[in-house]
This record gives structure tokens, C-alpha cells and sequence, in this order.
């Protein structure tokens, strides 16, 4: 009764099938998307990891007062290898992107990602920073995207229901974990002076030898005062 | 004696789980879904269940709230929607994060500036709700949100929020922030009301300036 109220209860039974009333409540018609939806829907167990101030709200959200237990994601999984959903909760800093797209290769399919507050999903506040990724989608795709800073429990709770609208959407014959062939992982970013995306090398590559001619004649007019500079300490000592 | 701390704790453990019971009894079937319901199981006395069954209930969010901003637009007696916001750019100088894009526009035959915004965008990705605009708008045009379920699948897409999807009429903020709304009101009303004050003033003042200077 209660299941016909809720907005995103997927109406699992008599998909599509004409059914005469007296049988509805014995007979359940279903596809095996449906029920592999519904399964999938109500079993997300999200990554225990936080990155910023969002991860208080994420913690608050999985605490009783608002308990995602009743969306069955009670279990916050500490390794990635047995969750999936990944909720980005918080600044994505340059030196936290790496660990970050490890994490998601190291999860098993089906993986989701949840982009939690402004600045895990266009930078927020810091958007312009030398130090922050301006967006985790620029590394792994994500699905959800909850904007606030930071998003209150009940609009993490919200997002959380749109994830299992997603997965309410996806057909096992079209997602693409269930194609043919080989995921490839998505490549780890490295941190140096800043952050290079190992799928950027061919741009890196082409940008390189312009900018080795353009300096190229500054370059000569100081070597000779470096050249000269300890030459003079020499001969003082000497 | 070992195990006296356990079946403490398992007494502890029980007791909460019959409370829980005589709590949802005592208020029969009014203590899931109703707003007295809500507030009293938000009380520090509250004994059993509190969590807030979130979809279906909602905790009432305080007056102060603010999530992304909105703008204010006026209808007047004919049913025509006037902004407030003069797309005189104050709020897009002072957001932290610069997440405020304005489009002005001028009047093709008198060259001067329409004072309306053609386009006005937020992308709500990058705001951090700190309420900057709202404080800093002259025209009171600008008002933090109380609606936090925003979430989408596309941010490219949906979360920059454009003019159309920003606009909400001043009912509706007189519906979220009743007290702030009434007292802005107040005072906008004892501006309009000096301002007429001085322009009356003004027209009478050029008959007594003209009287003047021959007396001197």
C-alpha cells in the first residue's frame, strides 16, 4: 500500500502484462530487467571515504537520524572491491585525484559515482585553484550530481533516490559492463608540478616543441651573467 | 563476575526497544507524517524512533535556511511579471566563487540601458550558498532558496540555471521567509513613501526658489 505513495517505488510487478484483478496479488508478472533492477537498487553499499566538509553531512545522512539503511545502503564499505557507489564527498584536491581514480578502477562493476556538493562537481568556491581539480567528472564519469555546499542530508538522500531512478532506467542487454570485451581502466593521473592526465600525452606532446622554440632566444641572453657569476667568488679566493 | 556488562547493555538495548513501542502508541498513528509528529521527535524528549522517513516526510527547514539563490520578480495588477533585479551587477562583485553571470541590454532606439537582465545565469556547481547576493542586493531582487532536491544527472545541462528556471514570484518568498519578508516590505514601502515625500518637495520648492532670489 505504502509502495503505490512512494514517487520512485519501480512497479517491479505486471510489466506491461494484462492481468485479471483477483490474481494481482498471487501472480507477478516481471522482466529480468526489472527484477535485476530492483535487486541492484536496493542493495548500493556507497565507499566509506570522505574527502571534505561534505563527508560530515555523508556521515550524518548514513546516521540514524536520517539512515540510508532504509534505502538499503547501510553498509558503508571501507575497501572498494566490495562497494558501489562512490560518493565524491567533498574538494577534490590535485593530490587526492590519483587515489581517487585508483579507487574507482579497483571497484567491481556495476560502479556509480555520486558527485556530492559544488566542489566535487565544478570546483565550487575553488574552482580556479592551483590546487583543486575543478570537477571529478573530468577524471571518472559520474552519475549524480548533488549541488549545495554543502548538500543537506535530506538532498544527499535525494540524489541517492535519483541514482536509484538511474539504475531503475538500465537494461542488463545495454549497460556497459555486460558488453563484450575488456573495461579499460581509466588512466591514474599524475601528480608532478601539477596534475597530468596521462590521456592528455598526445596534446602534451604536440604543445611540447612549440614551447621549446618559443623560448629558445630568451633563453641564451642570461646564460652569460650565470656563466659569469661564479667565475668572480674564483678570483677574490685566488 | 563476567558478563554483568553485557547483559547491561543488552537491558539498555531492550528497554529502548519496548519505549520505541510505547512511544508510537501513545500518539496512535500520529507520530509518523505529521508535523507535530516531526517537531517531537526532533525534541531532546523524544524516546524510540527519530529517524526522519524522508521522502514521504520532511524536516521542516528553519526560516534562515538558504540553499541557491533565486530571483524575485513582481506581478502587478495586470498579471505582468517586472523583475526586481536591475542587472546592476552588485551580486555577481561579491560572490566568493564568481558563479553569478549577467547579460545586460540596452534600448535599440534610445541607446541607453534597459534596467532588466536579458539573461541571468547561476551555475549551481560552483555557488556556495553563502548568501552574499541576497545580503548585498539594493533591490531586494536576489533571495537565497529554501528547495534543496536539485540533483541531476547532467551538470553541463541542468545545473546552470538560467533566468526562466531562477525566476519565482515574491508570493513564494512571502511564503518560505515570512517575518524577512514583511520587514523588507516595511521598509520598501518607507522609501517609496519618502521618495514621493522629496519629489513633492521638490516641485514645490522651484515656485518658493523663484520667489526668493528677487527678495535677496
Amino acid at each position: 500500500m505504502t509502495t503505490e505513495t512512494r514517487p520512485n517505488a519501480s512497479a517491479v510487478n505486471n510489466a506491461g502484462y494484462d492481468m485479471p484483478p483477483e490474481m494481482r496479488q498471487n501472480v507477478a508478472i516481471t522482466t529480468l530487467d526489472k527484477i535485476w533492477n530492483m535487486g541492484r537498487r536496493y542493495s548500493v553499499w556507497p565507499m566509506m571515504f570522505g574527502l571534505a566538509c561534505c563527508a560530515i553531512e555523508m556521515i550524518c545522512t548514513a546516521a540514524s537520524r536520517y539512515d540510508l539503511a532504509r534505502f538499503g545502503m547501510e553498509v558503508m564499505r571501507p575497501s572498494p572491491r566490495q562497494s558501489d557507489l562512490m560518493i565524491v564527498s567533498g574538494t577534490v584536491t590535485k593530490k587526492m585525484i590519483p587515489q581517487i581514480v585508483r579507487l574507482y578502477n579497483q571497484m567491481p562493476e556495476p560502479k556509480y559515482v555520486l558527485s556530492m556538493g559544488a566542489c566535487a562537481s565544478g570546483g565550487g568556491p575553488f574552482k580556479e585553484g592551483y590546487n583543486v581539480v575543478s570537477g571529478v567528472d573530468q577524471y571518472i564519469p559520474v552519475d549524480v550530481y548533488v549541488p549545495g555546499c554543502p548538500p543537506t542530508p535530506q538532498a544527499l538522500l535525494h540524489g541517492l533516490m535519483k541514482l536509484q531512478e538511474k539504475i531503475d532506467g538500465e537494461s542488463i542487454t545495454k549497460v556497459r559492463w555486460y558488453q563484450k570485451g575488456e573495461i579499460p581502466a581509466i588512466p591514474v593521473p599524475i601528480l608532478g608540478p601539477d596534475i597530468i592526465d596521462p590521456r592528455d600525452y598526445a596534446l602534451i606532446r604536440e604543445a611540447k616543441p612549440a614551447a621549446a622554440q618559443a623560448p629558445a632566444a630568451p633563453a641564451a641572453a642570461p646564460a652569460a651573467p650565470v656563466a659569469a657569476a661564479p667565475a668572480a667568488p674564483a678570483g677574490t679566493a685566488s | 563476575m563476567y558478563g554483568i556488562g553485557v547483559l547491561k547493555g543488552l537491558w539498555v538495548t531492550l528497554v529502548h526497544f519496548f519505549e520505541s513501542f510505547a512511544d508510537d502508541i501513545r500518539w496512535g498513528g500520529k507520530r509518523y507524517y505529521t508535523a507535530e509528529g516531526i517537531q517531537h521527535r526532533r525534541s531532546s524528549d523524544t524516546k524510540g524512533i527519530f529517524t526522519v522517513q524522508y521522502p514521504e516526510e520532511k524536516l521542516p527547514v528553519p526560516e534562515e535556511f538558504r540553499f541557491i539563490p533565486f530571483l524575485l520578480y513582481d506581478v502587478d495588477e495586470n498579471g505582468n511579471a517586472h523583475d526586481r533585479c536591475t542587472s546592476c551587477g552588485i551580486c555577481a562583485k561579491v560572490c566568493p566563487p564568481q558563479c553569478i553571470w549577467i547579460v545586460r541590454t540596452e534600448d535599440p532606439t534610445t541607446k541607453r540601458p534597459v534596467p532588466e537582465p536579458v539573461e541571468f545565469y547561476i551555475d549551481v556547481d560552483i555557488c556556495m550558498n553563502c548568501g552574499y547576493c541576497a545580503e548585498y542586493c539594493p533591490f531586494d531582487a536576489i533571495k537565497m532558496d529554501h528547495d534543496y532536491e536539485l540533483a541531476s544527472f547532467d551538470r553541463h545541462a541542468e545545473h546552470i540555471y538560467n533566468k526562466e528556471k531562477l525566476s519565482k514570484p515574491t508570493s513564494y518568498y512571502a511564503g518560505i521567509r515570512p517575518t524577512n519578508y514583511t520587514r523588507e516590505e516595511k521598509v520598501r514601502a518607507d522609501e517609496e513613501a519618502k521618495k514621493a515625500a522629496g519629489a513633492a518637495a521638490r516641485a514645490a520648492t522651484p515656485a518658493a526658489a523663484a520667489a526668493a532670489p528677487p527678495a535677496e
